[in-house]
This record gives C-alpha cells, sequence and structure tokens, in this order.
C-alpha cells in the first residue's frame, strides 16, 4: 500500500491530517463490516506518490478564439479537503473543470492531478477521478440498479466489488428496496444522491463535482452536503464548483475565480478576514427594491446588494456610519419599517466586496 | 482489453435496455421495414397493365368486333367501356375511367375486306407520361400483330404460301427479369433503402441524446474510449439491422417471389458493410448534430431521400444528370441497391461485385472513424 494513496481503512480512529488523510468509517461501516467501502488498488503501471497535493495547477490558461476562458490561474488542492471553487456563470469553472479532467486542452499551463500530468496522460489519472455535473448524468429510462451497472461496467468493476459498492450506494441515496424503479420517477434529491453514488462507484480518491447542487431544493441541498462530508471523512478529496456562497461555508479551502482570473482564496475564515476591509449591515424592509435604488446611492455605502431576503450594505471599515444612522436615513427616506443591524460579513458579501475591487 | 470489453458490453447492454423502454422506437423499427416494404412494393409499381381503354366502333361490323376482342384479349388492355361520340373520351379522360380510346371508323370492315390498309385512331391520355409510353408501344405493337395475322390469312385464302417471302421477325427477350415484373425489381433495392432509414435515423438520435442527459461529459471523463463508446452503440444496432434485412428479403421472396439466383453470402456481406456505413453516417450526424430534432432532420436530409432518388432505385441512375450522378456516389445506398439487384435478379458474385462491395467497406470505415474524431472534438469545444 507504499504507493496508494490512501490506506485500508482502518478500525482505529483516524488522526486527521490533510496531508495524509486516512478514511473514516463512515455510519454503513459500523453495521456490517463486510460492506465497508475499499479503496481502489493502484494500478501497477503508474505509481503515484503519496505525499503531494491531489490537484497542482500553475499558470493554466484556456482561450476560445481571443476569449480567454481561464486565465493562467494557479492554485492546490491538499489532498482529503473539501475546495470550493466560487464565481458567478461563465466565470471559467466549469472549463477549468473540464482541464483537470483532462476532457479539455489548456493553451498553456501545468496541470497536475494526483501527481500525473493529466494535460499528457489523462487515461492515467481517468480510473482515479470521479465526476458529477448538475446535469446528474442518469440513464433516465433506466432502473436505480441499471444506471449502478452500466458505470461499474465503465470503470470495469469486478463483480464482488460492485455488490459491495452497490450496497453502499444504495444506503447511502437511502434508495434500499427502490433498486429497480426507473431512474425517472425518483424525485431531484434521490437523483442527485445516485448520482452522486454513481459517479463514486468506483471509489475515486478525487471527486469533481460542478455545481452538483443546482436546481435543488435546500433541504436536498443540506441532506446532499451531509454526504459530501462523508466522503471527505473517508479521505477522498472533492473538488465543488457553486454559485451559491452559503455553501462556500461548507468548504475547507476556497478559491474566487472571476473573468477567468482566481482573484483571492484561502479558508471562508481567512477570506472573511484577510480580505474584507468593509463593514456590512443588514437591512429589512417591505419595499426592498426602492431601498436598494436608494442605498446605491446613498453616500458613504460603498456597495449594496440583494442577500437571500434582505438587502446588504457595505461600508469602508472606518466608516462613521452605524446601524442606526442607516436606520434614521432610511426612515427619512419614506422606508419607515427599515430594520439595521451589523452582521459578521458572509462569504458572499465578501465575493461582492472582491468584484468590485475587480471593477 | 477485458476492460475495454467490458465498457463496450457495458454501452450494448445499455443501448439494448433503452430500445426495450422505448416501445414507440422497437415498434418503428420492427414493423416500419415491413409495412414500408408492403407500402412501396404496391404502392411504386411501373408496371402498367389492364389499361382500361374505351372503343368507339363506328363501324360496327364483324371485323371492328374481331379487332376489339384482339384488344380484350390482351392482358394490356381492359376495354372497360363502350362509346358512341368522341366527346365521350373526353369525359372518360377527365374522370380518369379510361386511358386509352380506341376509334374505329365506319367502312373498317369494308376496307379490309377490300384488301386495304384500315386505319384506327389510338387516343392515349399524355398526362401520365409513363403509362403513356407504354400504353403507345403496346398498342402499335398490338397493331402491328394483328396486321400480319390478318396478311396471313388474307394469303391463305388467296392460296399463297408466305412462308417463302424471307421475314424478320425479332425476337426480343428480357434477360432476368422476364416478366419486366417492376416489383422483383423493386424490392431488392427498396430493402436498401429501408435499412438506411432505420439505421441512420435511430442512431443519429443516440449520441444527442448522450449529450442533452450529461452521460457524454460523464463518459468522457471516464477511462471509456471514444471508439468503445461507438462500437458499443453500432453493434445493437447491427444486430437490429439484420434482423430487418433478414424480415425484409423473406418477405420479399415469400410474398412477392422475388428470386435469390446469388450466393447469400455475398449479400450478406454487402449488407453488413451497409450497415455498418449507414449507422457510421447515423453516428456522424449525432456528433454534429445540437439537437435531437435536428438530427432526425438530417438524417431525413442525408439518409432517406438520396437513399430513395439518387440509389438508382426509383430513378435509372444513367438517366439522371451527370451532376447527380456524381452526387449520388456519396450515398453509400448506390452501392447497396447494385448489389442487392446483382445478387438477387442476376445471381451476380464477387467477381462482378467487388468494386460495390470495397466502396462500401471503404466508406463504413471513414464513417465510424470521422463520427469519432467529431465526437469527441464537440465534447472537447
Amino acid at each position: 500500500m507504499s504507493e496508494h494513496p490512501f490506506p485500508e481503512p482502518s478500525p482505529q480512529f483516524p488522526e486527521h491530517s490533510p496531508q495524509f488523510p486516512e478514511p473514516v468509517e463512515g455510519p454503513e461501516a459500523s453495521t456490517s463490516s463486510a460492506n465497508l467501502p475499499q479503496f481502489p488498488e493502484p494500478s501497477p503501471q503508474f505509481p503515484e506518490p503519496v505525499e503531494g497535493p491531489a490537484i497542482k495547477v500553475t499558470g493554466l490558461t484556456k482561450t476560445f478564439g481571443t476569449f480567454a476562458a481561464v486565465d493562467g490561474i494557479d492554485f492546490e488542492v491538499p489532498r482529503g479537503q473539501i475546495f470550493g471553487f466560487l464565481g458567478p456563470n461563465g466565470s471559467g469553472k466549469t472549463t477549468t473543470i473540464r482541464m483537470l479532467t483532462g476532457t479539455l486542452r489548456p493553451k498553456s499551463g501545468l496541470a497536475e492531478v494526483l501527481g500525473t500530468d493529466v494535460v499528457r496522460h489523462p487515461e492515467r489519472v481517468q480510473r482515479r477521478i470521479g465526476y458529477m455535473s448538475q446535469k446528474f448524468s442518469l440513464f433516465e429510462d433506466m432502473t436505480v440498479d441499471e444506471n449502478l451497472k452500466f458505470y461499474a461496467g465503465v470503470y470495469d468493476l469486478p463483480a464482488e466489488k460492485f455488490a459491495q459498492q452497490r450496497d453502499y450506494v444504495l444506503r447511502m441515496a437511502d434508495l434500499v428496496g427502490r433498486e429497480d424503479e426507473l431512474t425517472r420517477n425518483l424525485s431531484v434529491g434521490w437523483r442527485q444522491r445516485l448520482a452522486l453514488g454513481a459517479a463514486t462507484i468506483h471509489e475515486p480518491e478525487l471527486l469533481f463535482l460542478d455545481e452538483p447542487t443546482s436546481g435543488v431544493d435546500p433541504v436536498a441541498r443540506r441532506q446532499f452536503w451531509d454526504l459530501l462530508y462523508e466522503l471527505a471523512g473517508r479521505g477522498v478529496t472533492l473538488f465543488v464548483t457553486t454559485h451559491y456562497m452559503d455553501e462556500a461555508a461548507h468548504c475547507n479551502q476556497l478559491a474566487f475565480i472571476y473573468r477567468g482570473r482566481i482573484i483571492a482564496e484561502g479558508s471562508p475564515t481567512e477570506l472573511r478576514t484577510k480580505y474584507m476591509d468593509q463593514r456590512i449591515f443588514d437591512i429589512t424592509v417591505s419595499s426592498a427594491d426602492l431601498a436598494l435604488d436608494y442605498l446605491v446611492s446613498t453616500e458613504g455605502v460603498d456597495e449594496a446588494y440583494l442577500s437571500g431576503a434582505s438587502l446588504h450594505a457595505a461600508t469602508a471599515a472606518h466608516s462613521p456610519l452605524s446601524a442606526d444612522d442607516l436606520r434614521q436615513r432610511l426612515i427619512g427616506a419614506g422606508f419607515a419599517d427599515a430594520v439595521v443591524l451589523e452582521v459578521e460579513p458572509t462569504i458572499e458579501d465578501v465575493f461582492v466586496n472582491l468584484v468590485s475591487r475587480q471593477r | 482489453m477485458k476492460a475495454s470489453l467490458t465498457r463496450i458490453g457495458a454501452v450494448t447492454n445499455k443501448e439494448f435496455k433503452h430500445l426495450l423502454r422505448d416501445v414507440r422506437t422497437l415498434a418503428a423499427v420492427v414493423l416500419l421495414p415491413v409495412i414500408q416494404l408492403l407500402l412501396f412494393a404496391y404502392a411504386i409499381s411501373f408496371d402498367v397493365d389492364n389499361v382500361p381503354t374505351m372503343v368507339i366502333d363506328y363501324d360496327k361490323t364483324p371485323a371492328s368486333s374481331e379487332y376489339v376482342r384482339a384488344y380484350d384479349a390482351s392482358s394490356f388492355f381492359k376495354v372497360v367501356a363502350h362509346g358512341d361520340t368522341l366527346n365521350q373520351v373526353d369525359t372518360a379522360f377527365d374522370a380518369n375511367t379510361a386511358r386509352v380510346a380506341v376509334v374505329i371508323p365506319a367502312g373498317f370492315g369494308e376496307t379490309i375486306a377490300a384488301g386495304d390498309k384500315a386505319q384506327v385512331a389510338v387516343l392515349i391520355d399524355g398526362s401520365e407520361p409513363n403509362s403513356a409510353k407504354i400504353s403507345q408501344a403496346y398498342s402499335v405493337a398490338l397493331n402491328q400483330l394483328y396486321d400480319q395475322s390478318m396478311t396471313k390469312s388474307w394469303a391463305a385464302s388467296q392460296g399463297l404460301d408466305l412462308s417463302g417471302i424471307g421475314a424478320l421477325e425479332p425476337r426480343v427477350r428480357t434477360w432476368y427479369n422476364p416478366e419486366r415484373n417492376s416489383t422483383i425489381f423493386l424490392i431488392p433495392g427498396l430493402m436498401a433503402v429501408i435499412i438506411a432509414i432505420v439505421t441512420v435515423q435511430q442512431t443519429a438520435v443516440t449520441l444527442v441524446r448522450e449529450r442533452a442527459l450529461g452521460t457524454e461529459e460523464q463518459l468522457l471523463v471516464s477511462p471509456m474510449r471514444r471508439t468503445e463508446l461507438m462500437v458499443g452503440k453500432l453493434l445493437p444496432w447491427t444486430l437490429i439491422a439484420f434482423i430487418d434485412v433478414v424480415m425484409v428479403i423473406l418477405l420479399g421472396m415469400a410474398v412477392f417471389g422475388v428470386p435469390l439466383r446469388g450466393t447469400p453470402l455475398v449479400l450478406a456481406l454487402g449488407s453488413a458493410l451497409f450497415v455498418f456505413a449507414s449507422l457510421g453516417m447515423g453516428l456522424l450526424i449525432s456528433a454534429v448534430a445540437p439537437s435531437a430534432e435536428t438530427a432526425n432532420i438530417m438524417a431525413l436530409m442525408i439518409a432517406f431521400l438520396p437513399s430513395f432518388l439518387l440509389s438508382g432505385l426509383a430513378f435509372p441512375l444513367d438517366q439522371i444528370p451527370v451532376v447527380l450522378q456524381w452526387f449520388s456516389g456519396i450515398f453509400p445506398a448506390r452501392y447497396m441497391v447494385t448489389i442487392s439487384r446483382g445478387v438477387f435478379l442476376k445471381g451476380s458474385g464477387f467477381a462482378e461485385l467487388w468494386p460495390e462491395l470495397l466502396t462500401l467497406a471503404g466508406y463504413a470505415l471513414v464513417m465510424v472513424l470521422v463520427a469519432a474524431r467529431l465526437y469527441g472534438r464537440k465534447a472537447r469545444a
């Protein structure tokens, strides 16, 4: 197991280290050790170093015509982490994932995935990575079981291995007893979990998730993130793109990509402290649209935007403006029911701040 | 290698599942060829027989009645009405109740009895040029024969022996299809067109569907090779196309009496190559089409119409404009029509058909390779 990135699942409690993660027993392991998911044997031809980051990217660039979709980005993803790749639609997230999975050739730059140059040798990496997109990639006219069987065939899983994995996936996705149901009859949350199961049927060491929660209701999103934590707990590195900023807080590490460039990276806490030089006020008001227009033009307010059901107003860190001042001004402007609170900046606030600095 | 076979097997298995779940497609694939064969074979007939014929006999003598009987006796004309005036011909042609009118002038019997050349008028509805042309040829032939027999009987009645006179008697024989039954001629060609329709149409949508589902991306990330995916998708359709081929052949032989004069081996090889070429064409369409609807229309434009019109099935290839003749060379159906007709009707074998077989083989190879390349490029762009 020396070249293997992940040791066999061990019964003792693992020490947590991002460099050398060990699989944690999932809930399924406690019920039946026979069904304990196993990590894939490394292919003997291409021994990979245990050490080193899961992903290392230097100067990665992709242009479509004259448009630089990804413009010389650098980042590193340590093993066993949940790495959040955030950015608005069209900022280069999917293009980056495609280059990292070996389906798109970069114009220039280096992309090392699990210690292998994925640009030159995508085939050496493909068995060891998984991919799940917002489309879920399931065949809707096939049953749950048939979908799993198909992907097991794609990854050439031995029969006993498939039996184990199938068992695990069915319990993970809460689909026990529904194996013969057509996938199209499953609701979105179930389909999403089945897609995750199908994408991890070959026990990848690194899983790419491209907007996996897009179009899924908040409850299912929450459950889905629980499953992602579980995967991470077993030592799988997760590379997640999302434009839901609230999901960013779930990640160990974040990188913001905007117009093809990474404009900030770090842990959620780091981002909130290091990059944030603004104070944030949360404003609840009935006529939010009008209040937003007012706030944008208010002196002392750098930025105002919708945030969930309320409005956020950002002011400079040294601004003398207080929550009460702001409330008085709003009431003065005719927004009598305005409630203003100074809040801790969220990841979204950080992102809005960063983007406004880019302009 | 083993892993590769597993992956191809997984795709093939999956494709069969799609097909079995999709009753409409399954029915289309199995029943359509049968329906198309019956429909085309019965509807598209270039044979002309039992042409409704109207007779206007102004003479009304035994001689004229005998002459009319000659029309009735031939299987080509069918006397459906007797009229009194020429106006009735117009009415009958307009109403499509008759296509040919035979007008015997008064004095017909007398003229013949006098040993002179009698004249009759044969009017032909020219709105259908094909049957008009044939009707004309037949009526000329009929009159010549009648003329001869009259000459003979006149000579006999005069006690002359005409056998001493040297006469040139042409004996025209049609080979391969002696009855010139156009159904027999059509069915081997139809076989090719039907296979083209089923295969191209069905595979054209298959890759587009994968793209819409997002499974294309998923498979590109996996160890699945593009050619494995293509082969896995082609295998079930090859089998189905072969079932269709066998069905069409058996139906053609049993119902329409098409003879199979050549070796089935050449036919099987030709069909296999043609199926691959058509499937490859379907995949090619699928690899470039942005949506299932576009793929369907492209399949119709590329597979159906040229196979039908430019394969020699409907029009002989040497009778279409030269540019279209060259154009027809890029559609595989024309080679298959030649092979099929050759094997069925002429009993041709490898010796005669190798150029077509070779062309189809090359075609199939190029199609699958180009489809595999384009498919990847589209997905990677």
